[in-house]
């Protein structure tokens, strides 16, 4: 297929030099058999080699930029859900969220993720406290202390039912040296694949300490990089795939972030379910 | 450039191995279908010796790191969501009540256990009671088969209360009864929400009801 394609263009240009080539210079060679000599014309040449190696610099880096993330459920994350985190699951439970930032997430993230957190479980009901910082607050190398606001909040502690904590780290990284050997020597054909394993830790207790929950869920993003794996993907998604599987490479921090918030509502939940029985079995006038 | 082609798609096995992750060769169900767990090479090649080779002496060439995959028994979907998240951390759970009741009670050691479970899927409650069984069988306590039984008068009573006051109305009558003699303990197993994925234990003995956890 690509050698006659190939063949009419070659074919055509070399019938246009023929008859470009002036009568007075009949024997002249055609430039590709002509003899390399230094001066002007290898300055030409070197130019166009410069500007070759440019475009094809160029075109290595656009068709690099193509990329496909994958995301996968390693343990944890992947369990049944049963709850609906779209009803009131938990009315009225005062809770406080602690996201201290650490090796995964810096003291931004941190924050970002409390507020989402805490959206999630107002959404459901419950009365909320973000802290984007360590519990044990005398620990600094856990937290960056706490915000203005948060500090308002402390100086007053509001009184609360359950306190959760997310901690995020790094299990393992690991990129696969043969694969981006190949992805330079095919030109980005041969995808260059990393991937990356990380853990969210979640602990939940109650108002006096006790842990009810602890439990690690953990997902890998598997990343893809290379024009032939991204247009691959493309043509799959095109209708080649199931319905469900044209997600696959499609917005994997999404399909991360439904696991996840469905996890951490099950945890919370199965937490509280365990405070209220243990709230039961405690003697009268014990305190919490 | 059909060379190209045809060798960057030769090349391709030995990028894309054995992944779990979903792509090219495995669906986002089947991925979804596994259970893994990421190790190191020793402890995989400890696990799966043969399958995994066991690092050099002198150390790899390259960095190696194992991801052990299992898939589920049941095909997601097979089973409702409770069960299933109930019964593939069955072994955990049981062991977990079990572990907290015998650490709690320990003066009901030299006692009989009965074992009753409250939850809404028959075969599930049969499976978690053979595993919590099997649990205190493990620990050396001396097990029952036998269930203790009430009354319909009493039952019609029990079930009309808050589930708080049910489970201690039903180990006094039990008591009273008869049907839990002073040389047994009952650990009822329950489940009290629909929405929940954990089992709670209740001790039962002399008459006296105990939440444990």
């Amino acid at each position: 297929m690509l050698r006659a394609a190939s063949c009419p263009c070659w074919r055509r240009s070399s019938r246009y030099v023929e008859t470009s080539i002036p009568a007075a210079l009949p024997l002249e060679l055609p430039p590709a058999a002509r003899p390399r000599s230094r001066g002007r014309g290898s300055l030409r040449w070197g130019r166009g080699g410069v500007t070759l190696i440019l475009l094809l610099a160029t075109l290595f880096s656009a068709l690099s930029m193509g990329c496909v993330k994958v995301y996968q459920p390693v343990s944890g994350l992947n369990r049944p859900v049963v709850i609906d985190t779209q009803v009131a699951n938990f009315q009225d439970v005062r809770l406080a969220i602690y996201c201290p930032p650490g090796d995964l997430v810096n003291a931004e993230e941190a924050r970002a993720l409390c507020r989402k957190v805490g959206l999630l479980f107002e959404n459901q009901g419950a009365q909320v406290t973000t802290f984007s910082s360590d519990r044990r607050h005398g620990d600094d190398s856990l937290g960056n202390g706490l915000e203005d606001e948060e500090a308002e909040q402390v100086s007053e502690p509001a009184p609360i039912d359950l306190a959760i904590e997310l901690r995020g780290r790094q299990v393992h990284q690991a990129v696969n040296e043969l694969s981006w050997v190949l992805f330079i020597g095919t030109f980005t054909l041969v995808p260059g694949v990393s991937e990356f394993t990380f853990a969210q830790d979640v602990v939940i207790r109650d108002a006096s300490g006790f842990l009810l929950v602890s439990d690690s869920l953990q997902g890998r993003v598997v990343r893809y990089s290379g024009a032939g794996m991204w247009i691959t993907n493309k043509i799959l998604r095109l209708g080649l795939r199931d319905k469900e599987d044209r997600r696959i490479g499609d917005k994997p921090h999404g399909e991360l972030s439904e696991d996840f918030y469905g996890q951490l509502s099950q945890l919370l939940f199965n937490a509280k379910m365990q405070w209220q029985v243990l709230q039961e079995a405690a003697p009268a006038g014990s305190a919490d | 450039m059909e060379w190209y082609f045809l060798i960057s798609l030769a090349l391709l096995p030995f990028v894309f191995g054995p992944d779990p992750a979903p792509g090219l060769r495995r669906t986002r169900a089947e991925s979804r279908n596994l259970i893994c767990e990421r190790v190191t090479p020793q402890t995989a090649a400890q696990r799966y010796p043969g399958e995994i080779a066991p690092a050099r002496p002198r150390g790899d060439y390259v960095e190696r790191s194992v991801v052990v995959c299992n898939e589920r028994v049941m095909r997601p979907g097979l089973r409702k969501a409770q069960d299933e998240a109930i019964l593939s951390s069955l072994q955990e759970l049981t062991s977990g009540l079990v572990a907290t009741a015998h650490a709690m009670r320990p003066d009901l050691a030299d006692k009989t256990w009965l074992v009753e479970t409250h939850l809404t899927s028959g075969p599930v409650a049969a499976k978690v009671a053979f595993a919590v069984k099997n649990d205190l069988v493990l620990r050396g306590l001396a097990v029952s088969d036998r269930t203790p039984i009430l009354g319909f008068g009493d039952v019609d009573v029990i079930t009309r209360l808050e589930p708080e006051q049910a489970y201690a109305m039903a180990c006094k009558r039990y008591f009273a009864t008869g049907s839990l003699g002073p040389d047994h303990a009952l650990l009822a197993i329950a489940n009290l929400d629909p929405r929940e994925t954990i089992l709670h234990a209740g001790i039962c003995a002399d008459g006296r009801w105990e939440w444990v956890r």
